[in-house]
């Protein structure tokens, strides 16, 4: 059974700590996502993982073996990096056979496993050509094809869609979803895009300054945020003054809104609530305002308004064709669904 | 002085509007525009043909010298055409010294070539992946070659040569002095390859492969870096063709100190064999630029094994 584990991981370099008591478990044909700010530790994770860079204590361990110290060339991982990776000098056929020669595969499997891994990334056509001469996308899906030849006990995957376009991300990161399901290979895939984290895992794990803050189902992880960093870095969040009051309710403005806060009364807090738990209602059937702008998205429309009681802007997300007679200066009101609003106190 | 410009500068915003307030439509290129491009088809033109002068008329008065049998007082328009022969060149062959002196030459430079990269290949590799901040003090030490004039690395030899005999008797005590003299061109051009590739991506994405320092080094990096290394090659063994004065002064019988004696000896036939040097130069960097080109299409073109095959 092959799983990916690190065990209290710490690292550091010089007096940044990149990564502080990292415990992470993988399960076998998992995909878990480590998203995270910029400098939160998630390619330091991987970088670990790979072998690129050594724990200063801690261990990491494949399929029950301890792998901690183990040089990357003797580690069985297949890795695609955020950056083109793909061997100028060689054809998209030979990059997928390079780790099949250092490994000493026989000619005649290893033409066979490139066949294969070529057809499974749908690029045979072009096995003999460079990589100068391929797209960026398809320069990824060699790299993918490349990783896969090895038949590695855990595919490690760098931000491989940040160089792309939009479509072609999306085209993409389909596939490799794809193709993780099909061979059921154990995957840790390290991004900073939300969309793309919350899209093909099975579980996320968020990041902050070298800890794990949360790790759980994207579903999980955007509904139930484990805290307000969670909560402010997945998705989008309104944050609204409010001061508590009795029974885990919240007073903004006049309006009471019931929530989970478990604070005392009477203290200041922020209620974060996302767009999608904000509705426009009829004016005096919530917090009045103005609608100060609204973004087209597509599948829904973000309606900017600001509230009167507090002064401040929120958005709201309407769902369909809903928005599309809303006008800037227009008087509106806004309902909060406080069930899975969060409450942080101010100060 | 300044108002005719000025007067200038008022007809051109005028001109384009800025003054009467109404914009005008662009005007399309007519006879005003055509000059401009002649003229910026010309000068370029002038400037290559000047420059290409430069260099060919000093080495075709060396050839017409070198390989004219007509007196030099006789070279002129009126003889651009009489006695050439290859004879003068072909002089030096038979001279005793001539085939080891350039074997020797040969040798060391090979020799030079292989210290070199041995040294500064994983040298520059490893500043390059890991100490990033010692690479300007890198590139300063290996411009002090350039800046030291030979003789003053010259006086050191001599000043060690009573305690290190051993060592200066061989014929190839040049090699290290020949890699320190090489020194700013190669660095440079190793450094540079290694700026234009994403090493460090290169070298994880090997290693994740399965492939050594060992095998990362010869079937990633050197390929990669094949258009750096192969010129840094050529200049190291220029520079081995070229150097008199330390072989000179410790006294060996390079391919140099060869033809300053023989030019000497036989003033016509040494410039010969000066000019044969530089065609085979310059020949050798036209090789140098068609076996650095990229590859568009592999040697051994990949077929996907049928189902029979691969049964």
């Amino acid at each position: 059974m092959t799983t990916l584990g690190f065990q209290a991981v710490r690292k550091t370099f010089g007096p940044t700590v990149a990564l502080e008591r990292f415990d992470l478990d993988v399960k076998e044909g998992e995909l878990i996502s480590l998203l995270g700010p910029s400098g939160c530790g998630k390619t330091t994770a991987l970088r670990i993982a790979a072998g690129f860079e050594f724990a200063d204590s801690g261990q990491v361990v494949v399929g029950g073996n301890d792998i901690t110290s183990t040089p990357a060339h003797k580690r069985n991982m297949g890795m695609v990096f955020q950056s083109y990776s793909l061997f100028p000098n060689l054809t998209v056929a030979q990059n997928v056979e390079f780790g099949l020669k250092t490994r000493k595969v026989d000619k005649a499997e290893s033409h066979r496993r490139v066949a294969d891994m070529l057809d499974l990334v749908q690029l045979s056509a072009t096995a003999n050509r460079y990589p100068h001469q391929l797209s960026g996308g398809q320069q990824q899906r060699v790299a993918l094809a490349r990783a896969l030849a090895v038949r590695p006990q855990v595919l490690l995957l760098d931000e491989p869609l940040s160089a792309l376009d939009a479509k072609v991300r999306l085209t993409l990161r389909d596939e490799i979803r794809r193709i993780q399901t099909d061979l059921g290979i154990t995957t840790l895939f390290v991004t900073h895009d939300q969309e793309e984290a919350l899209g093909i895992s099975d579980r996320v794990g968020v990041m902050s300054n070298g800890r794990l803050e949360q790790l759980d189902t994207p579903t999980t992880v955007y509904r139930h945020p484990a805290n307000t960093f969670v909560a402010r870095f997945v998705g989008s969040m309104n944050e609204i003054p409010a001061r508590s009051v009795d029974g885990g309710a919240v007073r903004v403005g006049s309006s009471v809104v019931t929530t989970e806060h478990g604070l005392g009364p009477d203290t200041d807090v922020k209620l974060l609530v996302r767009p999608e738990d904000l509705r426009l209602v009829a004016e005096g059937d919530g917090l009045a305002g103005s609608v100060v702008n609204r973004t087209f998205q597509g599948a829904s429309t973000l309606v900017w308004v600001r509230l009167d009681v507090v002064d401040t802007l929120v958005s709201v997300d309407v769902a369909g064709v809903g928005a599309a007679t809303i006008a800037p200066g227009e008087r509106t009101s806004v309902a909060i669904d406080g069930s899975r609003a969060m409450c942080e106190p101010v100060g | 002085m300044t108002q005719p410009l000025n007067t200038v500068g008022m007809f051109a915003l005028a001109d384009s509007g800025a003054l009467d307030g109404t914009p005008k439509p662009p005007v399309a290129s007519g006879p005003v525009g055509r000059p401009r491009r002649w003229v910026g088809r010309i000068v370029p033109t002038l400037v290559l043909i000047a420059a290409a002068v430069f260099f060919l008329a000093p080495l075709l008065t060396l050839a017409r010298y070198a390989l004219q049998n007509v007196p030099t007082i006789r070279l002129g328009w009126s003889t651009l055409f009489d006695n050439w022969s290859l004879s003068g060149v072909t002089k030096a062959f038979d001279d005793p010294q001539f085939w080891p002196t350039l074997t020797l030459s040969l040798k060391l430079a090979v020799f030079a070539v292989a210290l070199t990269l041995l040294l500064l290949l994983p040298t520059a590799i490893w500043v390059h992946l890991r100490l990033p901040r010692l690479r300007s003090i890198i590139e300063f030490l290996t411009l002090l070659p350039y800046v030291i004039p030979a003789i003053a690395l010259v006086a050191g030899i001599v000043a060690i040569k009573p305690h290190a005999r051993w060592f200066l008797n061989s014929d190839y005590a040049l090699v290290p002095f020949y890699a320190v003299l090489a020194l700013p061109f190669t660095y440079r051009l190793i450094d540079a390859g290694l700026r234009a590739i994403d090493l460090r991506t290169l070298v994880d994405a090997s290693r994740s492969l399965g492939a050594g320092w060992g095998g990362t080094i010869m079937k990633v990096l050197l390929p990669n870096l094949r258009t750096s290394v192969i010129s840094a090659s050529f200049l190291t063994a220029a520079v081995v063709l070229g150097e008199y004065t330390i072989a000179s002064v410790i006294l060996k019988n390079t391919f140099p100190t060869f033809q300053r004696v023989f030019v000497g000896r036989e003033p016509q036939a040494g410039y010969g064999l000066f000019l044969l040097t530089l065609v085979i130069t310059i020949l050798l960097f036209v090789v140098l630029f068609f076996i650095t080109r990229p590859r568009t299409s592999p040697r051994k073109p990949f077929v996907a094994p049928t189902e029979s095959s691969a049964s």
